[in-house]
């Protein structure tokens, strides 16, 4: 370690934080979602710390977070954007455009994946998506190279003209250990482009034809640089092995016991697009091929498009399962190795231990209140459209009052669509962060709708699921039902107490009962956040 | 001097969602660290942490470490929070590991089993060091005593040297004050002399 740089103990997600700052990022933009909430949280507490013109704002959604990102690359400033491999979805339009216009300022976009669906709905993988926009991609694999990456992921930003994706998983988001950091350099500062009258970023027709060549004209350029990072050692060519990300932590982890796997010809993939000259060669020379990524098999189609299919192991020969996440354990079954001998399980039944709802949180209330109303009126088996948030865990006993988790937002538009084709009562359920994310946008066709349709908001006023953030915007809901043609009587503020219970079951029966549209909106603080006094932190004028 | 390991040591830490795992698990990861130690630790952050199921895996090393998780079958040291959470991860262990577990049951669920089965079970598991800690934080007037006497036990299968705890107090508690260090150097050393003696 030279003088110059400082050991620091920090998560995957921190050491992000540390390497776009330390690159002299200006801008750091997002949207809360596990495992890549404590990204941007730590980029907000060092900068600020520093006072050196840095900002960091919470978008309403990933595709907001985004474009604020590309425009203050535009502006000349180099960014981050946080968010989770779903969130890449949401902010796809976005993400796309931005490799046909390139960038100004280094924009690095940090997607967490969640392999194994830790705090997810499905364990899609993101590198299918930097492919498909044809925007480089790096994968580290511990922290040192997680805050190494990110910090060199600028440079390679404004050489490249191109956004770059940084991919973690969640072993590696929420894997804390020492990094090694180097000093600080303040905010990249370039100004507003000049090569302007080229209008590459005015993507009409015209000009998108244009770019979209250049960029295709790139890729080579693009596959020399992204290589420089991977890594190809022929040895023993019985067996070659790939490794990418976490596949790569494990394996070297597994060659400090297992000696005899450093014999083997090994390829270390580390960015994206792979050479794929090189990886044909690797593919043709070795007799085998082990390939352990996380966690569909990307590599490995292109090493079974190159060659035949049975040389190379993986997830589709089930060397490794199709599913879930990599651990040492599959490692060493896909090589034969002899299992660990562990403690024998215990003779009684583990029941799971699921999460639930805080004591005293006023969402329990409002389920109670819910099913209530829906008891009286005569609904024997309520349906519910649900939404992402802590009120997700209202599928499970003792409310079981949530009967569709989809992706965020999804709850009001499907209420719409149930509501139109006659279902009756119909309620769709979500959070007011959720709300803002992407329910907004079927809020605007609520008033029209002649169906029996409920949409009830559990406003906290806060991102409770994430870890408490603050929410775009409190207080305006009741508002905005009435800017889209809600009349006064289809908008109700109810608070979920226990000593309400009565109150608010006797308005829900009659709001249920209307046949037509009504705005719900069951507001109180989230109690964790309250007992922790983070109301007045976070909206200080309120 | 720090001892030269011959293998990795992976130690698992499990508890109820706050009842602070993650925080105990930092605690060894730190001495880990400051014993110039390789080392790297898994956590589980997110929707978890609301009362369910929560761990945290801690591996270090005299070589390299790259894996943040340790293999099933392979945990050199458990440490369980709870009964039933040192329970669901007996086969993370390898069969000559060491568990140290609290026995007071923290029960937020309806399908919680029968409290004597629980210590039953545990009780028949091999290389296993009890100890009920809502009893003995009373005992110390210190109701947050419970995680540091399970670290001051499970320390005594740790490789680090035992001065080098109290430095890792001081630094994590120096913002709450020096009674809240001695209460915690206390409640560690009353959970060593439980194995030591």
């Amino acid at each position: 370690m030279s003088k110059e740089t400082k050991q620091i103990m920090a998560m995957g997600d921190e050491a992000v934080a540390h390497g776009a700052i330390d690159a002299g990022v200006k801008g750091v933009f997002g949207y809360p979602g596990t495992p890549s909430t404590e990204v941007f949280e730590s980029a907000a507490i060092i900068i600020e710390g520093k006072n050196d013109g840095r900002i960091a704002r919470w978008g309403a959604n990933e595709k907001v977070g985004y474009e604020m990102a590309l425009g203050a690359s535009y502006a000349g400033n180099r960014s981050l954007v946080t968010m989770k491999h779903v969130g890449l979805n949401v902010a796809m339009d976005a993400f796309v455009n931005s490799g046909i216009t390139g960038v100004h300022g280094g924009l690095v976009i940090l997607v967490a994946d969640d392999p194994g669906m830790h705090s997810s709905q499905n364990e899609q993988d993101s590198r299918y998506l930097a492919d498909f926009s044809l925007i480089p991609c790096l994968e580290p694999s511990t922290p040192q190279e997680t805050y190494d990456f990110t910090r060199q992921a600028y440079d390679l930003s404004e050489k490249l003209d191109l956004p770059i994706l940084i991919r973690v998983v969640t072993r590696l988001a929420h894997a804390r250990g020492p990094i090694d950091k180097i000093p600080t350099i303040p905010p990249v500062e370039m100004g507003i482009p000049t090569d302007n009258p080229d209008k590459k970023w005015v993507l009409i027709p015209a000009n998108a034809r244009i770019q979209y060549q250049k960029l295709r004209d790139k890729m080579p350029t693009v596959v020399n640089e992204m290589s420089a990072y991977n890594k190809i050692e022929y040895k023993d060519k019985k067996i070659g092995i790939i490794a990418a990300g976490m596949g790569r932590a494990y394996l070297d982890q597994l060659c400090q016991t297992e000696k005899q796997l450093t014999e083997h010809s090994r390829f270390d993939v580390c960015a994206y697009p792979i050479d794929n000259k090189a990886l044909r060669k690797y593919a043709t020379e070795c007799d085998a091929v082990y390939v352990f990524e996380e966690n569909y098999p990307y590599i490995e189609d292109q090493l079974i498009a190159f060659t035949n299919e049975a040389k190379i192991h993986g997830r589709r020969d089930d060397t490794v399962p199709m599913s879930g996440e990599l651990d040492l354990l599959k490692l060493r079954k896909a090589f034969s190795l002899e299992l660990p001998e562990a403690k024998s399980k215990p003779g009684i039944n583990i029941p799971n231990r699921p999460p639930r709802l805080c004591k005293g949180c006023g969402h329990s209330d409002a389920f109670n209140n819910i099913q209530e109303a829906f008891k009286n009126i005569g609904v024997p088996d309520p349906r519910v459209f649900g939404d992402i948030g802590c009120y997700t865990l209202g599928t499970l006993p003792p409310y079981n009052s949530i009967q569709t988790t989809v992706e965020m937002g999804a709850s009001l538009g499907m209420a719409l669509g149930a509501g139109h084709v006659g279902m009756d009562p119909v309620v769709g359920l979500i959070g007011d962060s959720t709300f803002f994310h992407s329910g907004l946008t079927s809020l605007v066709s609520l008033a029209e709708c002649k169906g029996n349709v409920n949409f009830i908001v559990m406003d906290n006023r806060i991102t409770a699921m994430t870890g408490q953030q603050k929410t775009v915007a409190i207080n305006i809901i009741e508002d905005i039902g009435k800017a889209v043609g809600l009349k006064d009587d289809q908008i109700h503020v109810l608070k979920p107490l226990p000593k309400n219970n009565e109150e608010n079951v006797a308005q829900l029966e009659k709001i249920f009962s209307h046949k037509g549209p009504d705005l719900i909106i069951f507001r109180r603080e989230c109690i964790e956040a309250y007992r922790k006094g983070l109301y007045k932190k976070l909206y200080p004028s309120e | 001097m720090t001892k030269v390991l011959d293998k990795a040591q992976g130690i698992i830490v499990a508890g109820v969602g706050g009842q602070g795992a993650i925080t105990l698990a930092q605690l060894i990861l730190g001495a880990a660290w400051k014993s110039n130690y390789h080392c790297l630790q898994s956590e589980v952050h997110g929707m978890s942490q609301r009362g369910g199921a929560v761990n945290a895996h801690i591996v270090f090393d005299s070589e390299p470490v790259t894996s943040p998780t340790i293999m099933e079958g392979s945990a050199d040291v458990l440490i369980g929070m709870e009964p039933l959470e040192t329970l669901r991860y007996i086969h993370m262990v390898k069969k000559d590991g060491h568990i140290i577990s609290s026995t007071s049951p923290l029960i937020n669920m309806s399908t919680y089993p029968d409290e004597s089965r629980v210590l039953a079970a545990i009780k028949e598991i091999e290389g296993v060091h009890l100890v009920d800690t809502d009893d003995v934080s009373k005992q110390l007037k210190n109701r947050h005593a419970g995680n540091v006497i399970l670290l001051g036990m499970a320390s005594t299968f740790l490789p680090m040297e035992h001065d080098l705890w109290n430095s890792i107090f001081e630094e994590r508690f120096q913002i709450k004050g020096e009674k809240v260090i001695q209460k915690n150097i206390e409640a560690f050393a009353f959970g060593r002399n439980l194995i030591n003696t």
